[in-house]
């Protein structure tokens, strides 16, 4: 058997049933139902051997590509790749560096026809960021096409914060997405392979865990010793090539991902002369335009062992042969690559921008820091300007992929340069922009002495737009900690200045912080001059300036209880938000939409939207603080366990800022759980500070929450400024007529936490059955207590009744299947809605009609109505 | 993921509606395999003649577990957090294995 023939033999081992699975895959894509299959598993699993396998079925036409594994990876690698092969539209539109969208379009088209296609992209553990993008759009539109998209990727290398794992998760609720994991052979498996060569199979197995890759090596060295890594396994096979293959093997594995082959000779020499020995052993693959490793695992272990001196000139001969490549323009991120392996700092000043700049471009963030920051490793000879404003885009790209430390680092060193340079506007500009990255890690009190030296200094300067951006700056800083007064001064002033200048950004930026300060201390009838803002931004296609406004609209209309006004901030904030680089304005979204669904009483939905806030470990804590409040508080009130550490977390995360939005909250969500516990004598600590400053920034329904909290706690006390209508008639021991007042603003937790306080037994009941309905055991706990203090018997203790099915016995998901059912919906549409498959659906829609005891989708929805089944839970 | 241990208690009056609630607890469980793992479960036998159950889970979260049995029509009395487990003995055989 021949070396290759025994690799292709091991790859299709025991995948009989994964074969099967892509091959239903590929006749439903030949259908016009285009799928995505996620092909998991270790390092020399076998992805690949699967993959090939499929692309061998007659009939088919196969895109292919790859992600690198470059320390900073070529943007848009395997999408490169494919137009290389394939030409035409995507080529074009690849070249003239269009967006993912355009790419992912003109991808489709491509492989639009009458066979189908299979678009196969190898390795996205590696992928960039554009390439994730490009994924995620890909996996959105591949229903209507004839393509059946495999994407390979190595799940053991994905730590929690691998940017894969997100995708892969998004991905997965797809229905038109499946995952496939690859396990290791099995220990018959691995004795099969052996056949009859001279090794001990148990062994073998042991010592390769049934990696296929490993046992094939082994079995291809034919020495019959095992060695103890795949490393030494791949070494010893090559030990036994001719000098001139070794050679070109070490020539091909410092060029990854690949080396055309018109590139071959500049870069091996007359050693290219023993590709066919190298092919003929299985180590190189060669299609009709690039040579490369069979395997990744191969070329890294004979890289890794490549004496220093020799990796030295290949890398330099790299450099020179792929600045000039036989078709296109050379490959910035690759040539920055060599340039830097080779030690030459001049290649890499020259390449290493150009590679981030493009990265930028395509919105690959994460590449452009790499590019930057390999740039910034050779910058000590530039001149000092230049390098301080490497510095600032190395400090963007680090900022737009929430390196908040970083980007700020980067700033001050910036900073230092303009101040030995003399360069006192640079020197004022760089202040500010350093105040403006300082809010995002940590809070508004850190970011002020920054930003009001940035005016001192830009003041001294004549005035211009530095100083009016410089000036908005600070009345977001006064504005995020509620100081109506300092948010004032500071943005009359960049809205003088602005005007006068006809200066547009520092204009609406200083507009949103005035009004949103306006609509906080004064309600949603004083919305004008952030309404204003926003459209002067739309006006002006400034997005995010629209997307802040939106963003401070939304927090601002959840702390007047202002519903509606709400959600549609939400809505509008979030559309826009869906865009990669707006992630922090996302998450901030996401954390003050779980608060509003909290007060709805939507806690399955808040839960949902504060997990999303909070799995995002980002630096900035704004989010997190919420999110943590909102689900500690959900548990809390359900009785599941888990909550205190959040609401500690919160707390403590909270406290340095100086911020009421961040403080409050979480001081009030601390008493609550307190006052849950019977716990009520920690209240007053637990308020004391949140409150006297709610006070001192006159935010009153903030008063009102926490001087709530402390009057259940028994602290009778006067509240030192005028509170709003619900809170007021609690303090005022009016508690069923500020559960009206907040029935009629739609808060029904809180409505109910008011009429607890009454001692009516009737309000009590009323407090105790809507709270179970809201599945807040753990209160209506507290609720039946009194109850039976005032010597009521027989109140349902445990949640069974509410949770317990309703009269039709009906699942909660098949309530689901039924509402959307009611909307006149098909299977298929509900199956995309649920994220189910048709088939499942239709199981549900089956079960339905049995369990309502009628033969047609229509009938069904009649008994739903008769029986009230569609009301919400 | 944490382990965690669901009492549903005198969900099911007889062991068929039992049955199919574990199937549908099983189908369900299937389409969240990140957030859910059913590892065992005790079925109890109520005073009232129901059946109820103890259930340990692997979840990442208590709301995964709600989110599981609201899907599923599964009831949940109380959700308490494992802190450490400590098995002398194997489980007996299943009574109606």
């Amino acid at each position: 058997m021949t070396v290759t023939s025994a690799l292709e033999q091991a790859g299709l081992l025991e995948r009989d049933d994964v074969l099967d699975g892509l091959r239903r895959a590929l006749a439903d894509a030949a259908g016009g139902r285009g799928r995505m299959m996620l092909i998991a598993g270790e390092a020399g699993v076998g992805k690949t051997a699967v993959v090939e396998a499929l692309c061998n079925e007659p009939n088919v036409r196969v895109f292919k590509g790859a992600c690198d594994p470059l320390i900073t990876p070529r943007p848009l690698g395997p999408f490169v790749d494919i137009a290389d092969d394939a030409g035409g539209e995507l080529q074009t539109v690849l070249e003239s560096g269009a967006s993912a969208h355009d790419i992912v379009s003109a991808l489709l088209a491509e492989t639009s026809g009458r066979r189908p296609a299979i678009v196969v992209l190898e390795d996205v553990h590696w992928a960039d960021e554009a390439t994730l993008d490009a994924l995620r759009l890909l996996a959105r539109k591949v229903d209507r096409a004839a393509v059946l998209v495999l994407v390979t990727y190595r799940d053991d290398e994905l730590d929690r914060s691998h940017p894969l794992r997100a995708v892969v998760g998004e991905l997965a609720t797809r229905s038109t997405v499946d995952r496939i994991t690859l396990e290791p052979l099995s220990e018959d498996g691995v004795a099969a392979l052996a056949g009859d060569a001279k090794v001990d199979a148990d062994e073998l197995y042991r010592k390769t865990g049934g990696n296929p890759f490993f046992v094939t090596e082994v079995l291809a060295a034919g020495s019959g010793a095992i060695p103890p890594t795949i490393c030494d396994a791949v070494l010893a096979r090559a030990g036994r090539l001719t000098d001139g293959a070794r050679n070109l093997l070490e020539a091909v594995a410092i060029a990854p991902p690949h080396v055309e082959v018109a590139l071959l000779d500049a870069l091996a020499g007359k050693d290219a002369g023993t590709l066919d020995e190298c092919l003929a052993a299985g180590m190189l693959t060669a299609s009709s335009t690039a040579v490369a490793f069979r395997h990744e695992l191969t070329r890294l272990s004979i890289e890794e062992a490549i004496e220093p001196r020799r990796r030295l000139a290949l890398h330099r001969r790299a450099l020179v042969a792929l600045s000039k490549p036989p078709h296109g323009a050379p490959d910035a991120a690759r040539l920055a690559h060599h340039a830097e392996a080779a030690g030459d700092a001049e290649a890499v000043l020259r390449h290493a921008p150009a590679a981030a700049a493009r990265a930028s471009a395509l919105r690959a963030h994460r590449e452009a820091a790499g590019q930057y920051a390999r740039a910034l490793r050779f910058a000590d000879s530039l001149d000092p300007e230049a390098r301080a404003r490497l510095l600032e885009r190395y400090s963007d790209a680090c900022y737009l992929t929430d390196r908040c430390y970083d980007a700020i680092a980067a700033v001050e060193q910036a900073l230092d340069v303009y101040r030995t340079t003399g360069n006192r506007s640079k020197e004022g500009e760089s202040l500010s922009l350093l105040s403006q990255l300082q809010m995002c890690p940590a809070s508004s009190v850190e970011a002020e002495p920054a930003g009001r030296r940035a005016i001192e200094v830009l003041e001294q300067l004549p005035p211009g737009p530095a100083l009016a951006m410089a000036y908005a700056n600070l009345a977001a800083i006064r504005m995020n900690v509620e100081d109506a007064e300092g948010t004032a001064t500071w943005a009359n002033r960049a809205i003088e200045l602005s005007e006068r200048l006809d200066e547009t950004v520092p204009l609406v930026h200083a507009l949103n912080s005035l009004g949103v300060m306006e609509f906080l201390l004064h309600g949603p009838d004083h919305r004008e001059k952030v309404e204003r803002s926003l459209e002067l931004a739309r006006d002006h296609g400034l997005e995010v300036h629209v997307l802040r406004a939106y963003g401070n609209m939304a927090w601002a209309a959840v702390r007047h209880h202002a519903h509606e006004l709400a959600e549609h901030y939400h809505a509008e904030g979030l559309a826009i938000a869906a865009e990669p680089d707006y992630d922090l304005w996302r998450l901030n979204l996401l954390a003050t939409r779980s608060v509003l669904e909290l007060e709805q009483g939507r806690w399955d939905e808040a839960a949902a939207s504060a997990t999303l806030a909070t799995s995002d470990q980002r630096s900035s804590p704004l989010p997190r603080i919420l999110g943590s409040v909102v689900l500690g508080l959900v548990r809390a009130r359900r009785g599941d366990p888990s909550s205190r550490p959040l609401l500690d977390e919160a707390r403590e995360l909270a406290q340095p800022s100086g911020e009421l939005q961040r403080i409050a909250p979480a001081s009030a969500a601390s008493a609550e759980l307190a006052w849950l516990t019977g716990d009520t004598g920690a209240i007053d600590e637990i308020t004391a500070q949140a409150l006297s400053l709610a006070v001192e920034r006159g935010a009153p329904w903030l008063v009102g929450r926490l001087a709530c909290w402390r009057r259940r706690a028994g602290l009778d006390e006067p509240v030192a400024i005028a509170v709003p209508e619900p809170h007021a008639l609690e303090l005022a021991g009016r508690p069923e007529e500020a559960a009206a007042a907040w029935d009629r603003l739609g808060c029904p937790y809180d409505a109910a936490i008011a009429r607890a306080g009454s001692d009516a037994v009737d309000a009590l009941r009323r407090a105790h059955d809507d709270l179970m309905e809201l599945g807040a055991h753990a209160t209506a706990a507290v609720v039946a207590r009194r109850l039976r203090e005032r010597g009521v018997r027989g109140i349902v203790r445990g949640p069974r009744a509410s949770t317990r099915a309703n009269a039709a016995l009906l699942t909660g998901r098949e309530l689901d299947v039924l509402r959307l059912m009611s909307e006149g919906l098909s299977n298929a549409v509900i199956a995309e809605r649920l994220f189910l498959s048709v088939r499942t659906v239709h199981h549900h829609v089956s079960s339905i009609l049995r369990k309502l005891d009628v033969a047609r989708r229509g009938e069904a929805v009649a008994a739903a109505h008769r029986l009230a089944l569609l009301q919400d839970r | 993921m944490e382990t965690y241990v669901i009492l549903r208690r005198g969900g099911w009056r007889t062991p068929e509606e039992l049955k199919e609630a574990a199937a549908r607890s099983t189908a369900e469980g299937d389409q969240l395999p990140d957030d859910i793992r059913w590892i065992r479960s005790y079925v109890l036998s109520e005073p009232d003649g129901a059946l109820g159950t103890v259930c340990i889970y692997q979840a990442s979260s208590p709301e995964a577990i709600r989110t599981h049995a609201y899907r599923a029509g599964l009831p949940v009395d109380e959700i308490v957090a494992v802190a450490d487990t400590v098995v002398v003995r194997p489980d007996p055989t299943p009574v109606a294995a």
